[in-house]
């Protein structure tokens, strides 16, 4: 049937379907290197490939665009500096740019909070994995679904400090009184869920 | 201490460790090539979890950081890896220093933030994956970045009743130690922290901390046979032998 309304209804399906999983990190490793060598124009390719996650995970981290902003800037600064010491033995360049990333912008959380201007209040609620606008975009990546999946197989207490250690930019001590649960409690059960997200992970792949 | 220190891999994994325990859990990875391979794995598990905070960055930002990155200079790649150092059995026993009573200090205090900032970054990210060797005359920094990644470091802590922690890396190959002084109780504006370097034959001191400081990272040269590091509060400046008891003292292996 060529019924014009489901014509339309399909036209705003998904559009963002262009990264194509497996694909990008095996790239990524290729620009790296190249911009180590110092070409402007792999450099600048990197930056189209993984700037939507950089951003991304600062905004989550931050919360505040402007200064996402400002962090994001910061890393890919230091991505180009050190892309010479990227070593692909020890990891994926999508990692290394990744814990970059999450490094600045916990920086930046933790300064914020040592100078006073963060509620706590605020930063608990803001740690709570929301899977807003943000997580709507990369809908239709098939990553982002198999790990909403695989965080769904930790155990409630595991997920928790988890995510509110890595979207929050709590320490695991910060998280232990967030949730009232014992700092030993906590530091296992963050090992132990990350144990299983990793297997859950490689097991998908 | 070393289980302890390895069931944080998680934590540090996410970065939800304070600057302190990075360094211990690092020094630890360095020692552990299971631990460090786990490590690495975790991170990678990690990394993914920014699959789901995707979200593109004003279109403004691509221009600033290609502009700021072609006025950026980049960083000497790191050396290549070192062969295996050969077994400790094989060193030269090192001959026992006499202790002398005024022995000069022979410790620079690196003082105050500036320094506990310099040590943690050199402790961060780059370190992690890269040993930063640059210059041919290592500055304190690069010194200090040498024993914190020193294949051989052995970390110790102890951490006083009033409050705060006192960590000591040392390294028997470089014969150097760091030693890291944090949030210690203030001493009141008229009295200092001083370091001693303890061993069967007695003490000397190893540098006295500013005044009213109670925070400072420390490069201690010519460790040798010392066996405990210990800290004591003194009048302002030090006092040439320590007044007891120790606020903390932390034991090295021999």
């Amino acid at each position: 049937m060529f019924d014009q309304g489901a014509e339309a209804h399909r036209r705003q399906g998904p559009s963002r379907l262009s990264v194509v999983p497996g694909t990008e990190s095996a790239t990524a490793e290729a620009l790296l290197h190249r911009a180590a060598l110092g070409e402007d124009d792999a450099f600048a390719a990197l930056y189209d490939l993984v700037s939507a996650r950089v951003y991304g995970l600062c905004l989550r981290v931050v919360r505040d665009p402007a200064q996402a902003e400002e962090v994001a800037q910061e890393v890919f600064v230091e991505v180009w500096r050190t892309a010479t010491r990227f070593d692909e033995r020890r990891g994926s360049a999508t990692a290394w740019i990744t814990t970059i990333a999450h490094r600045r912008a916990v920086d930046r959380v933790r300064s914020a909070q040592a100078a006073g201007e963060r509620e706590r209040r605020a930063a608990a609620a803001s740690a709570v994995p929301e899977y807003d606008q943000a997580a709507e975009a990369a809908a239709g990546r098939l990553e982002h679904r198999q790990v909403r999946r695989c965080l769904k197989t930790l155990t409630e207490l595991q997920r928790q400090a988890i995510t509110l250690a890595y979207y929050g930019g709590h320490t695991y001590r910060q998280v232990a009184t967030l949730l009232e649960t014992a700092v030993p409690t906590v530091k296992s059960r963050i090992r132990d869920g990350l144990v299983k997200l990793r297997d859950c992970l490689e097991v998908a792949r | 201490m070393s289980a302890d220190v390895h069931t944080l891999i998680g934590a540090w994994a996410l970065d939800a460790v304070d600057d302190q325990e990075r360094r211990l859990i690092e020094a630890h990875l360095d020692e552990c090539a299971s631990c460090a391979q786990e490590a690495a794995e975790l991170r990678e598990a990690v990394a993914r979890l920014s699959d789901v905070t995707v979200a593109d960055p004003p279109a403004r930002l691509r221009g600033r950081v290609l502009a700021e990155v072609r006025r950026t200079r980049q960083a000497a790649p790191a050396a290549t890896e070192p062969e295996p150092e050969p077994p400790q059995q094989t060193a030269p026993p090192r001959p026992r220093r006499a202790r002398l009573a005024f022995r000069p200090p022979r410790l620079r205090l690196a003082l105050g933030a500036a320094a506990i900032a310099v040590v943690a970054a050199f402790a961060g990210v780059v370190a992690t994956w890269a040993l930063l060797h640059q210059q041919a005359v290592p500055s304190e920094a690069d010194r200090i970045a040498a024993v914190l990644e020193a294949a051989d470091a052995e970390v110790a802590q102890a951490e006083p009743d009033g409050g705060g922690q006192v960590t000591v890396i040392s390294s028997a190959s470089l014969d150097e130690a760091v030693v890291v002084i944090a949030d210690l109780a203030s001493p009141g504006a008229d009295r200092s922290y001083q370091v001693w370097m303890v061993d069967d034959a007695g003490q000397v001191s190893a540098g006295v901390m500013d005044a009213g400081d109670s925070s400072a990272t420390m490069l201690i040269e010519d460790v040798g046979d010392t066996d405990l590091i210990g800290v004591t509060e003194e009048p302002a400046g030090g006092s040439d032998t320590p007044t007891l008891p120790l606020i903390a003292g932390v034991p090295l292996d021999a």
